[in-house]
């Protein structure tokens, strides 16, 4: 430790480099020399990258802990790595120049992502080898999955918004690519790019608050946004957010109709908020944007565990509890979260009560956890919400995995993929597959929240949290002293909330126990038992011959455990599902992790905890409220219990029948993937049909087709004069001549009138042969007779006064023209004679 | 496991196919390395391993590609390493000595040879071939030197002759940070898409070789160029040879792609011509003799009424060569009709002299107008170039086609950016001309690999490629990640900048905010189209007969792509190579603008007779002229 102390300062704090270089260095080599490699190989660079991340993040943990005690308790420690200065924006009140350096940090919450990642990053590496053995594009998979490890360690380990932005684009990437793995079926990639695209929506929401807290605090990296995070809050209107008008101008003339009485503004807190909750909604499966994660089952099941469930979905909750002292300033849009997050739970948890695919429960499962770790987050408890995505790492993980185990069993005879994972097909597994049974048995009692699991001590602080802590503004009475009015929230919310939230937790219970009992309890359904008939080998690289039989027709051996490397994994990972939750038993008094984290939420806890006045009136609650979750924990299992276990399913299928169209609606998701289809992706499409049409038709059309054809009108016009025909060309030619002739022959009396400094003179047109005579003084006679050559009159006016002068012209053939010009300006009434001109 | 492990089943499972002789072999090659960096300068110790790298990397390839390749990536680490902004600071003890002429030769080189090509044996293809690279490699060596000065906020490398001195018509060239990696850009695609295009282009070659080294000439020249008269003659000689371009070698409807092309340009470049003519006179009326020099005429404070008009003049010209809303449906025409390394010329390099137009002359003769409807200009690049080109972009059925709105979208960032007026907006814009050029370049280059091998465009055509041609697909998602701006790629760091240059900008009033959002949306739509391209091109399984067992990308589309991939990274990652030689020219044209501004506010701006102010700081010395009366 000392040696490390000395080789890695605090501030360059190199190892943290390493821990990120590993991963990369795998997936740069498996992607690159991966099918040169072989197998063993890759899986040997993969492993390796991983063990030596994990050892590597270990390592600067345990450094971190000692370098966080020596600072003293509660205090705030950091390691950072400036890799090397980025670029620089714009921002802040002035404009000034933002520098965006490449620099990584750990403290005491990315300090426990980092472990997260690479552990269970290790374990499911392992498992995958397993898993992915018979896979042709076994090195492209494990280069996507080690490319991820690094995107995912960029996002938690990066020391501004930025660098965080590169992990959690790399992220949505490595998803896409992950998803879209056996891009040979269109539905695959159709998923992936599904992922890809509802997460860039999010991403617009992040980029927005990306900009409005670099304009707003002139900082992007964690401790400058700290320092100046209340410039989010200054009362000034030019520190808000104009909504409408857009921007805070004023609607004048035709527009003026669409002026407001009150202009609507929001703080900029409650804005940048809002957007980064956008992106989390996006990352994290939230509504309205959880629609990808459902279908980002496509791909490889440990995939789903990591990405789509351990780690990279977290994300979301990870930001929140990042940036947690700009989220507080917003009462707002901490409400938002919580009541987003709490109709996550809920609604994601009734899609899941009557799911068939194993994969599709686990993933609506994961949204609706998700939900709950954002009303977690949302009501101000980051140390639980934070805690809850800790440990659904752990048991959701080994969910995936142990549902991977099972279809992994069911497809060496069903190879069809929807069959293999339908839980119509499997039954009775209990007894062939041990070790995955009783880890996915574990695993599903710590997320249903049986008491002293993992799962109960998460979820029972969030939902205590969710009733006793309303949040508050934090300057609320300061701002009310100015008389400014700040939004508060109903008293209702919290108890609301907790109800949502017990709910949920009762569905949670139930739908997982359904699971459980339908996968490992009863019949085994999937095919029937016995010798196979036909000994031919029956790999998983001869798929490609259409077999996309049910079953086989015919017995075949028993399903079979996993081997080693897939179980393991599924052991240790329990094994944290069952105990992880010690680290944090509220209701005992006993909080290591708590403490741990006590500096990171210090600020806005502290913010949170003036106003409110403490929260220790409301510990007495702890244990009561802590019954609702026990009772959802026992109501949910116990009727899974009675209608799968005890009546066989019997209770499930009569429901299903009296409810059919509620029961076809939820199989079918509510139907949201058609609303989106209908109305967003459809207006989008439709707009863009519109655009593309207009373009074509109107824009090319009239810029470039109508003056085309203008041109070819002219043309033909005057084509048809051009005929070439000797007799046609000499009468134009003659009229022509005739034409300038009469020019020529007949007078042109034109004057010009110039006036220099009060004088004036009147210049007629030149002409050949032109003889003048003028009528200068405007009494209608022509000065003389004769026709003289004075070309130029000078006329001099008195000042307001006009004069009438007429020119009379003869040319050389006596023919004679005239033309008459008023000379001056004429005064106006009331304006004075001096300066007018 | 998987029913779709079909595709890519050539992998030998258990095969260790890296044996010792690889091992020793690279140990060795290290070691070489390593003695030469300690011997030599530390700098090849990088460039070797990132040559090794390359070389390694493309072991599916002849040996004389590996090599290439690998030759490629140590430049590449070799720029990275030199250009490093400790590495300069470190070395920039003694100036660098400034050759007046190196412009000329940037510009001669290239014309020079382009008159030699006509007397060339129009028979002897190698011949014409290798020398044109040879004429080319050697420009882009002679623009080598340029990396090596520190751009700073002023001038460089100028040189001020008089040619037609009459009429004030100099010969002036000289760079500053605005056209210095445009310059770079410049020479260093040109030999890029050249090398592609000599894999598909087999007739005329002589006549094409000759138009590819006019058309450098003409945009290096129109880059440097800082007589409005001279930048008017290289702006019109830069349009023949692609106009040519596109109407000999291109598709089925190319000559009227091509006529298209050559009509809009022209349109608006004779309005600028006008609007040249008429400043030169003005210029003269107020200071004796005319002068078509820019930082003479930068001097001229010209009325609103006047200044609008000449302004609109010039705008419409650059507008038009954007191009943008809604002068801009030239381009997809253009590209769907032009051959592949015209497309890619046609993106990467002459596209940005509009947005360089903008920068350098709207914002530099006439800053008052410029900022009066510069929120106008910012609204159509959001509007009309961000969001409406995007939406049409996902209708586009044909692939080229699609990349070419594309483009309309991307250069709509770099207006907004512009006129923004802000220092992050401004750089931001520089630098997202110069990662266009690479991501588009790129993609143009991948979508004529594609286009040689089916002589088809249309999506519905492809499914599947994925498993035909992998490596290939690599690149293709590469480029396509950079044309999204994922972070990490160039595409990003210039979207970013601008996005929050926009918001922060002042200039912009209270549009600023929803014109940053605009612009923000844009990210999600550029996703939308891309990965829809992507998924109807590469993924699903193979539908159509004709693309079973197609090729992968060959030698020559390898080397020509590892250049561009290799820079895709090096913007993403290390930006800052490249932003500490914009940011002093961005500094200074903001500020000048600002000085204008606070001289004659808005939204009056300047009334009564034209005025001349002082000569900019920055301004090169005005030459000497030999009193002839």
């Amino acid at each position: 430790m000392h040696l490390l102390a000395s080789l890695f300062p605090n501030d360059r704090f190199g190892l943290l480099g390493l821990i990120i270089a590993l991963p990369l260095l795998g997936a740069i080599v498996n992607g690159i020399w991966g099918r040169r490699l072989g197998r063993q190989a890759v899986t040997a660079m993969a492993l390796t990258v991983m063990g030596l991340a994990f050892s590597a993040a270990l390592v600067t943990f345990l450094h971190l802990r000692e370098v966080a005690h020596e600072a003293g308790h509660g205090s705030h420690v950091r390691l950072a790595w400036t890799a090397w200065e980025w670029f620089h924006t714009a921002g802040g009140r002035s404009a000034h120049n933002i520098p965006i350096d490449l620099r990584f940090s750990v403290d005491q919450l990315s300090g426990i992502m980092m472990l997260v990642i690479t552990g269970i990053g290790f374990l499911i590496h392992l498992y995958s080898s397993s898993y992915m053995a018979d896979d042709a594009s076994f090195s492209r998979f494990f280069a996507y999955l080690n490319l991820f490890v690094t995107s995912m360690l960029i996002l938690v380990l990066g020391d501004n918004l930025v660098v965080l932005f590169i992990g959690w684009e790399g992220v949505g990437l490595c998803s896409y690519l992950l998803i879209g793995f056996w891009f040979g079926k269109l539905e695959n990639a159709a998923a992936g790019r599904k992922a890809f695209i509802a997460n860039r929506i999010g991403d617009f929401g992040l980029i927005i608050g990306m900009f409005l807290i670099a304009q707003y605090t002139g900082a992007l990296d964690w401790d400058g946004i700290a320092r100046n995070a209340q410039q989010l809050l200054a009362p000034s209107a030019a520190a808000r957010v104009h909504l409408w008008p857009v921007g805070g101008g004023v609607y004048q003339g035709f527009w003026s109709f669409l002026q407001p009485a009150h202009p609507l503004t929001i703080s900029a807190a409650t804005a940048a908020s809002l957007a980064l909750f956008l992106g989390c909604t996006g990352k994290s499966a939230q509504l309205p944007l959880y629609v990808w994660l459902p279908d980002a089952m496509a791909g490889p099941t440990p995939v789903s565990a990591l990405i789509h469930a351990a780690t990279m979905v977290t994300a979301g909750v990870y930001l929140i509890c990042r940036l947690n002292f700009v989220f507080v300033l917003s009462p707002f849009a901490m409400t938002v979260i919580a009541v987003v997050g709490a109709l996550t739970a809920l609604f994601a948890a009734t899609i899941a009560l009557v799911q068939n695919d194993v994969k599709k429960v686990l993933a609506y499962s994961t949204v609706s956890q998700l939900g709950f770790m954002f009303l977690g987050v949302g009501v101000g408890a980051f140390t639980a919400g934070f805690f809850h995505v800790f440990t659904h790492a752990f048991f959701k993980a080994c969910l995936f995995l142990g549902a991977g185990s099972v279809i992994h069993s069911m497809h060496a005879h069903i190879h069809d993929d929807v069959a293999s994972q339908d839980m119509r097909n499997m039954g009775g597994l209990k007894k062939y597959m041990p070790v995955t049974f009783a880890t996915f048995a574990v695993s599903t009692l710590a997320i249903i929240g049986t008491p002293l699991t993992s799962g109960f001590f998460s979820k029972d602080e969030i939902l205590f949290k969710a009733f006793t802590s309303p949040a508050v503004h934090p300057f609320a009475e300061k701002l009310a002293q100015r008389g400014l009015g700040v939004w508060k929230q109903p008293t209702w919310i919290g108890p609301t909330l907790y109800v949502i939230g017990v709910i949920a937790a009762t569905m949670t219970a139930f739908y997982m126990c359904r699971a459980l009992f339908l996968t490992f309890f009863g019949e085994f359904k999937g095919w029937e038992i016995g010798e196979a008939k036909h000994d031919h080998a029956h790999g998983h690289d001869d798929h490609g011959h259409g077999h996309d039989d049910h079953g086989h027709h015919g017995p075949a051996p028993a399903p079979h455990e996993s081997p080693w490397q897939m179980t393991l994994p599924l052991v240790v990972l329990a094994f944290g599902a069952l105990f992880g939750g010690w680290l944090n038993a509220a209701p005992f008094h006993f909080e290591p992790l708590g403490e741990w984290l006590e500096p990171v939420f210090e600020r806005s806890v502290k913010l949170g905890v003036e106003v409110v006045g403490g929260e220790e009136h409301a510990h007495h609650l702890m244990w009561p409220l802590a019954g609702g979750g026990i009772a959802a924990f026992a109501v949910g299992s116990a009727i899974a219990y009675w209608m799968y276990i005890a009546q066989k399913g019997e209770p499930a299928k009569k429901i299903a029948e009296s409810n059919k169209a509620l029961h076809q609606l939820l199989l079918d998701k509510w139907r949201v993937d058609e609303f989106y289809g209908a109305t967003v992706l459809g207006v989008t499409e439709a707009t863009a049909e519109t655009c593309a049409a207009v373009d074509q038709g109107i824009v090319d059309g009239l810029l470039a087709r109508a003056t085309a054809a203008t041109v070819a009108a002219g043309g033909f016009v005057l084509r048809a004069m051009h005929t070439g025909l000797f007799h046609v060309q000499g009468a134009a030619m003659v009229l022509g001549i005739a034409g300038f002739g009469w020019f020529f022959i007949a007078p042109h009396a034109d004057v010009a009138v110039n006036e220099l400094s009060g004088t004036y003179t009147v210049q007629a047109a030149p002409g050949i042969g032109y003889a003048y005579r003028w009528d200068a003084d405007g009494d209608g006679k022509f000065d003389s007779d004769r026709f003289g050559d004075q070309r130029v009159l000078a006329v001099s006016v008195e000042q307001g006064k006009t004069k009438q002068v007429r020119l009379e012209v003869k040319n050389v053939f006596g023919l004679t023209g005239t033309t008459s010009v008023t000379v001056g300006t004429e005064a106006k009434k009331g304006a004075t004679v001096v300066g007018l001109r | 496991m998987s029913a779709h492990s079909e595709v890519q089943a050539t992998e030998r499972p258990g095969a260790f196919d890296i044996g010792l002789p690889d091992i020793l072999f690279t140990a060795l090659a290290v070691a070489v390395i390593a003695a030469l960096g300690a011997y030599t300068d530390p700098a090849w110790v990088p460039a070797g391993i990132a040559g090794l790298f390359g070389f390694a990397a493309v072991h599916a390839y002849d040996k004389t590609t590996r090599i290439s390749v690998g030759a490629i990536a140590a430049l590449c680490a070799l720029f990275v390493v030199k250009m490093w902004p400790t590495a300069v600071s470190l070395t920039g003890g003694e100036p660098v000595v400034e050759s007046p002429t190196q412009l000329s030769w940037l510009i001669g080189l290239p014309l020079g040879g382009a008159i030699f090509m006509l007397f060339m044996p129009r028979q002897a293809h190698g011949l014409l071939k290798n020398l044109t690279l040879g004429i080319m490699v050697l420009t882009f060596a002679a623009s080598l030197p340029l990396l090596g000065v520190a751009m700073g906020s002023g001038y460089h490398f100028d040189q001020n002759l008089a040619w037609i001195p009459q009429f004030g018509i100099r010969y002036h060239v000289a760079l500053d940070g605005v056209s210095y990696w445009l310059v770079l850009l410049t020479t260093f695609s040109v030999p890029l898409a050249t090398f592609v295009s000599f894999g598909s282009i087999h007739t005329r070659l002589k006549d094409w070789v000759f138009s590819l080294l006019l058309l450098e000439a003409g945009m290096i020249g129109a880059f440097v160029a800082l007589d409005l008269f001279l930048f008017y003659v290289f702006w019109e000689l830069m349009l023949i040879p692609m106009y040519v371009m596109i109407g000999v070698w291109g598709g089925s409807d190319r000559v009227k792609a091509a006529v298209k092309f050559f009509l809009y340009t022209m349109f608006g470049s004779v309005l600028m011509l006008a609007a040249i003519l008429y400043l030169a006179y003005a210029y003269g009326k107020v200071a004796g003799a005319p002068s078509f020099d820019y930082f003479d005429l930068q001097r001229l404070v010209l009325p609103r009424s006047t200044q609008v008009w000449l302004w609109a003049a010039f705008a419409l010209s650059f507008l038009i060569k954007v191009p943008m809303w809604p002068v801009h449906t030239w381009l997809p025409d253009a590209h769907t009709e032009a051959p592949t390394a015209g497309s890619m010329l046609l993106a990467a390099v002459m596209l940005k002299l509009g947005t360089y137009g903008y920068l350098r002359f709207c914002l530099g003769l006439f800053p008052e107008a410029s900022i009066e409807w510069g929120i106008n200009l910012a609204a159509v690049a959001v509007c009309g170039g961000i969001l409406y080109a995007a939406l049409c972009e996902w209708q586009q059925t044909d692939l080229k086609r699609l990349v070419a709105y594309s483009s309309v979208a991307h250069l709509g960032y770099v207006m907004l950016g512009i006129f923004s007026m802000t220092q992050a907006g401004v750089e931001g814009a520089v630098l997202q001309m110069v990662n266009h050029g690479m991501s588009t370049g790129a993609l143009f280059l991948l979508v004529g690999v594609l286009y040689d091998r089916r002589h088809t465009r249309q999506l519905a055509d492809f499914g599947g490629i994925a498993s035909q041609m992998p490596i290939y697909t690599v690149m293709f998602i590469i480029a396509t990640m950079a044309s999204v701006g994922l972070p990490g790629t160039n595409g990003f760091i210039g979207e970013f900048m601008v996005i929050t240059g926009t918001a922060a900008s002042l200039r912009l009033g209270h549009f600023a905010g929803i014109q940053a959002v605009g612009a923000a949306l844009g990210v999600v739509l550029g996703a939308l189209y891309m990965l829809t391209a992507v998924q109807k091109v590469f993924f699903g399984p193979v539908t159509k007969k004709e693309n079973e067992g197609l090729p992968d990308m060959n030698s020559r589309e390898i080397i020509g792509i590892a250049p561009l991939v290799a820079f895709i990274f090096i913007l993403g990652l290390a930006p800052n190579l490249f932003l500490q030689s914009i940011s002093g020219a961005t500094t200074r044209i903001i500020r000048d603008v600002n000085e204008r501004l606070d001289a004659s506010p808005p939204p009056e701006f300047h009334r009564g007779v034209p005025k001349l102010l002082n000569r900019r700081p920055e301004a090169p010395a005005a030459p000497v002229v030999a009193e002839t009366k």
